[in-house]
């Protein structure tokens, strides 16, 4: 593809000289950027030994252009999930200094996003929870289409139907409302 | 250790991995072993400089950096392909289009009611 040659190709111009902003950071001038997807093997060992992983175990993210270069695809596992006994150097972040971190790793802190096991398999939780909002919401919009309330008729008002207080002369005789048997 | 279950809410501890007892192959051992080895170069360098009397400075943490180099610059890596493309197009564009559309016939259809008077709050 064409595309490839030209990566190639840039590749190898820009081999070693950083300009711009980034020539300033100390981790561009020492190579531990984020660099292109890599090819041959040459690239995946610098790029394995870059991460301190092994070569056999390096394995970058798909390359679909979506920005990730040479970033090795870890396990996609929590913090949370991280043995809590072991000695670890930053423990609140059950982490080990220069241990390689996960891409979403600001994701999967202990406050936010767990991997953990469940007590119950997932296809259980989603059942369970979706079957109750479900028949809840059945239930309800039966209780809508049919409603149960005690027989109603419309509302009685005494003194002839409130002749006087719907504004109806004191001098008129109004004609006589009976709302009752007797 | 064989009717081991794990616990509830947790994964099985690495010392209680099977493959620990059982996979005696070589290959798979010398792996476990440059893994280890890997860990525990880490564990050193952090070590020394942790404990060093001279030190006045911050330990400086290489992953954590190449980590938010990575995360800050996507788009040296990026490419136009169908995927990205689509992406784009629906969160970038679509939206605007549509909630133009939205806004603009919901303003339309209040302004018309409370001219003709059928405008209920």
């Amino acid at each position: 593809m064409a595309g490839v040659g030209f990566q190639r190709w840039v590749r190898t111009l820009s081999k070693g000289k950083i300009s711009g902003i980034s020539g300033l950071l100390p981790a561009c001038r020492s190579g531990e950027i984020l660099t292109y997807f890599p090819i041959n093997i040459g690239e995946i060992a610098a790029a394995a030994k870059k991460y301190n992983i092994r070569v056999e175990d390096y394995k970058p993210i798909a390359d679909n252009g979506e920005g990730y270069g040479d970033y090795p695809q870890l396990p996609d596992r929590s913090q949370q999930d991280r043995d809590p006994a072991y000695q670890w150097d930053h423990p609140d972040l059950r982490r080990n200094w220069n241990e390689p971190m996960h891409w979403d790793f600001d994701m999967f802190i202990r406050n936010r996003v767990d991997t953990s096991p469940t007590v119950v398999p997932w296809s259980t939780m989603c059942k369970q929870l979706f079957g109750f909002v479900g028949f809840m919401l059945f239930m309800f919009y039966l209780g809508d289409k049919f409603p149960a309330y005690q027989p109603v008729g419309p509302k009685q008002f005494p003194y002839n139907n409130l002749h006087l207080e719907r504004g109806g002369s004191p001098d008129v005789e109004p004609e006589e409302v009976k709302n009752y048997e007797i | 250790m064989a009717d081991y279950r794990e616990a509830p809410l947790a994964t099985r501890p690495k010392t209680l991995d099977p493959n620990e007892y059982f996979n005696l192959s070589p290959d798979y051992r010398r792996a476990e072993a440059e893994r280890a080895a890997l860990r525990a170069g880490l564990k050193r360098q952090y070590q020394l400089q942790l404990n060093n009397p001279h030190r006045k400075e911050l330990i400086e943490d290489p992953a954590l950096n190449r980590w938010v180099y990575a995360r800050a610059n996507p788009y040296n890596h990026f490419k136009a392909t169908k995927k990205t493309s689509l992406l784009g197009a629906l969160f970038g564009v679509a939206p605007l289009f549509i909630l133009y559309y939205v806004f603009k016939t919901d303003r339309v259809r209040s302004f018309n009611w409370m001219c003709a008077g059928l405008w209920v709050c």
